[in-house]
């Protein structure tokens, strides 16, 4: 990448060039930040990372002190000990991207003295350390992490994590268990079926009768045990869902195969037993792990709040962990610090960024005595708060308890199918009694092997496995599209909804810097500019790389001191302090549209804010009018911008100066009148409406919370995502019904043939695994081939030509 | 016929090997995370290594 920086990937200033050697070559870099991380990195050998990796690493910021984590008390809640020279802790690392990424953070502790062990799960971004707490403390390896540019959170007593991983990997293994069982019980069955048209020796069928129940006993005694349990549990709490039906199902085949073995009945079923298990077991597989996939969204919500606070006593402060403190005490929190705790302000009053919270983006004037609340942000300070709530009392903790039973909720359709199962293994439970019964009076002899019949040809394993398998495989394929399916079902809503109400500003306009329409005050055109870029170099707002965009070409000057608050960039420059923000911020008059340049003497320049319509969003409304979808603009801005927008991405309806309540009131009305509505918004004042639809998007820049309560999450901010998650969303629908028509169907056939005695178990245990092959098989339909041809275009200019293009 | 009365049961002492594999490998994390390890054939191996021998 010819003029970006070779660790971070960020453009290069003009005046100073920086490089780091690797070897005999030298690369260019953008700061001294990330030379060090270049250096530092090529120093243990690990150079072959920049060879490895998929993405640019994070911009490497200097490290911070993470002595505080070395406080016994702090410590003790982290780190775990083992044994005597061996601890383990878990620490959750921001700024993971690619498996490179996890190989050079593996390999980088690993090197240090004293670390024993250091696993790396990418998916969810955490590393697992064990280390010898006499040689190493936690400090030192948080710095590590935050030297190669990662940010470490480290993760308050992984229990969660250690149940989360114990319960995946005991459902690999009796997944596994009963597939070799089955596959082992098949080929003595095969033998056995032969064996009864061409004719087999009595004592060849007794052994492989032997062998069928030698494979068969573990895979019921082992690995179907979560059945048995759970229909215990059932009986306890006297209710009845899938568990009771199955495990009687399975036991009565198990046992009634068993006597067949030992006293030398008709037929044995272990083959069929098996199978039933693993295919069983498979569906339950496949939704844990989504299930799983989806509770890491409330880890997000872990990065905000600070783990050590300030306390104040008689004027003498102290760093503690902020579990220690209590109601009624006083913490301390400097400008750009996050609040630890729910409190109240004392002494002075602050501005306050709550934007992670209610996705109000703009700093809001907290008086002395207004309450504040944990995971803000102070953007003035120091100031004194006196505490009211702490950890799992506050607000962040409720909504991220809030976000975590969500995730942890079984989705509708998969509680709907797995209560059609239920009363479906209910009624042939009835169905196998009155055969019973019937062949009773008729001819004794065949009751139980008809009754068995009826249990094995009977399939509950399709309906089981029809909802998650299709929820499964959509969720996977959406995600390679870019969007995030957080609740899914919103994704089912999704595929009902007619009409979709979009916000305007941050979701079909994002606002830019019109470099253009600088206005100079003092001094030069270029010498503003190449100010306002030197400012603001390290920032990753979009305005910043507007504006060194715009500055390219240019001498940057050296500034002292930036610092980035939440108003904006402050610095040192030639004996003046530089601000650069919003009027307000710079301490000059002036409205709000623009970003002004001021030092001590006043305004330098100023740059008027613009807004422009995002990239994607026309082709994604025509996309979305032309199935069908109605669209429309909601918003809080004046009339004639929300006119023209509209008229830009061909809206016809639209609303202007919409206060929060009147976006409520409009939706419930819409409700009300039997429109399904999804609403799209970035989370900054868009939280209640998104809430109150059957449906919520939201893009992935917007405010961290607001994605984690809404259903869908379009990362990178392409609208075109919402077209592929409808698309997807509806074939997902339409395989679930397919799949449970076609099951019940098959049943409907099966079940009556089996009962009368006309199917002899070979076939029974045939139709068996075919109906369920054939419904894993359907949901491979999901996402192939139109859902595809969208993303084939680039997503910056897709035009409608590529997306017209059958696949 | 009579060898399959000797080699059904060697074929089930394997099975039972290979589940006792597996059920190590699950245990040892190795199906924890599938993605790192493709990358370990690209990387050189290097002569520089530090206090220990390989850990694992």
């Amino acid at each position: 990448m010819p003029g970006a920086c070779f660790h971070c990937g960020e453009p290069l200033g003009e005046g100073d060039a920086l490089f780091a050697t690797i070897g005999a070559r030298s690369h260019p870099v953008c700061c001294i930040g990330c030379r060090a991380a270049v250096e530092w990195i090529d120093g243990l050998g690990l150079a072959d990372y920049y060879r490895l990796r998929e993405g640019t690493g994070e911009r490497a910021a200097p490290a911070d002190d993470y002595a505080e984590w070395d406080r016994p008390r702090l410590a003790r809640r982290h780190v775990r000990e083992l044994v005597a020279d061996r601890a383990e802790t878990t620490v959750l690392v921001e700024g993971m991207r690619c498996a490179a990424c996890a190989w050079l953070i593996e390999r980088a502790l690993v090197r240090r003295e004293g670390v024993h062990e250091a696993t790396v799960s990418p998916l969810v971004q955490r590393v697992r350390i064990v280390f010898d707490p006499s040689r190493v403390r936690l400090p030192a390896l948080l710095a590590t992490l935050a030297r190669l540019g990662y940010r470490p959170h480290p993760l308050e007593g992984d229990r969660i994590d250690a149940l989360r991983t114990s319960e995946r990997r005991a459902a690999l293994k009796r997944l596994v268990v009963a597939g070799f069982g089955a596959m082992q019980a098949m080929m003595y069955a095969v033998a056995l079926y032969a064996g009864a048209f061409d004719g087999i020796d009595p004592a060849v069928r007794a052994f492989l009768r032997w062998m069928g129940m030698l494979v068969a006993t573990p895979v019921v005694l082992y690995a179907a045990r979560p059945f048995f349990a759970g229909a215990l549990r059932e009986w306890r709490a006297r209710r009845l869902s899938m568990d009771t039906p199955v495990a009687l199902a399975i036991g009565a085949i198990y046992t009634g195969s068993v006597v067949a073995t030992v006293f030398g009945g008709a037929e044995v079923y272990f083959d069929s037993v098996c199978m039933f298990v693993f295919l069983l077991l498979l569906g339950r597989y496949v939704e844990l792990r989504a299930r799983q996939r989806a509770g890491e969204v409330a880890d997000a919500l872990v990065r905000l709040q600070p783990a050590t606070a300030e306390r104040c006593t008689e004027g003498a402060c102290e760093t503690i962990g902020v579990h220690e403190l209590e109601p009624g005490q006083v913490v301390r929190v400097g400008a750009g610090a996050t609040f630890p705790v729910d409190g109240v302000l004392r002494g002075t009053r602050c501005r306050v960024d709550e934007s992670l919270l209610t996705g109000e983006s703009a700093a809001c004037l907290r008086e002395v005595g207004e309450e504040v609340v944990a995971g803000s942000v102070a953007l003035d300070g120091p100031v004194e708060v006196e505490v009211r709530r702490v950890g799992p009392a506050t607000v962040l903790s409720a909504l991220a308890r809030m976000v975590e039973r969500a995730a942890a909720a079984r989705p509708r359709i998969a509680r709907l199918a797995d209560a059609a199962a239920a009363r479906f293994v209910v009624r042939v439970l009835a169905a196998t009694g009155v055969v019973v019964l019937a062949w009773s009076a008729i001819d004794p002899a065949r009751a139980f092997a008809s009754a068995v019949a009826v249990l094995v040809i009977s399939c509950p394993c399709a309906f089981a496995l029809a909802a998650p398998s299709a929820l499964t495989r959509a969720v996977g394929v959406l995600a390679r599209h870019g969007v995030m399916v957080v609740d899914a079902d919103a994704l089912e809503a999704l595929a009902g909804v007619d009409r979709i109400v979009f916000d305007k500003t941050g979701t079909l306009t994002e606002p830019t810097i019109d470099v253009a329409g600088l206005r100079v005050a003092r001094g030069s055109h270029e010498g503003a500019l190449a100010l306002a870029a030197a400012l603001e170099q390290a920032s990753t707002h979009p305005y910043a790389r507007a504006l060194r965009d715009a500055a390219r070409g240019l001498a940057l000057p050296a500034i002292a001191d930036v610092r980035e608050t939440g108003g904006g960039v402050l610095g040192r420059f030639d004996g003046h302090t530089l601000r650069l923000g919003r009027p307000d911020f710079a301490l000059v008059d002036g409205d709000g549209d623009a970003l002004v340049l001021a030092d001590d003497a006043g305004e330098i320049a100023r740059f008027p804010i613009v807004e422009r319509v995002r990239a994607g969003a026309r082709e994604a409304i025509d996309a979305l009018q032309a199935a069908g979808v109605a669209c429309e603009i909601v918003s809080g801005d004046h009339a004639e911008r929300v006119r023209r927008v509209a008229a830009a991405l061909g809206v016809a309806e639209w609303r202007a100066r919409a206060t929060p309540e009147a976006k409520l009131a409009h939706l419930a009305s819409l409700r009300t009148r039997g429109d399904a509505v999804a609403a799209v918004g970035d989370g900054v004042n868009d939280a209640p409406v998104l809430g109150g639809a059957d449906a919520a998007i939201t893009l992935g820049e917007g405010a961290a919370l607001a994605q984690a309560a809404s259903g869908i999450v379009l990362a990178g901010g392409d609208l075109g995502g919402i077209v592929d998650a409808r698309g997807v969303a509806r074939s997902m629908l339409a395989v679930v019904r397919r799949n449970l028509r076609w099951t019940l169907a098959y049943n409907l056939l099966a079940i009556p043939l089996a009962a009368l005695g006309f199917v002899p178990p070979w076939l029974a245990a045939i139709g068996m695994s075919a109906s369920s092959l054939i419904v894993v098989a359907n949901t491979f339909a999901i996402g192939h081939p139109r859902a595809d041809a969208r993303s084939a275009a680039p997503a910056a200019a897709p035009t409608p030509l590529a997306r017209a293009q059958p696949a | 016929m009579n060898i399959i009365l000797a080699l059904i049961p060697v074929s089930l002492v394997l099975l039972g090997v290979a589940v006792a594999a597996f059920f190590w490998a699950v245990d040892d994390a190795q199906y924890d995370d599938l993605d790192t390890p493709a990358l370990a054939p690209l990387v050189d191996d290097d002569a520089t290594r530090t206090d220990e021998p390989a850990r694992r």
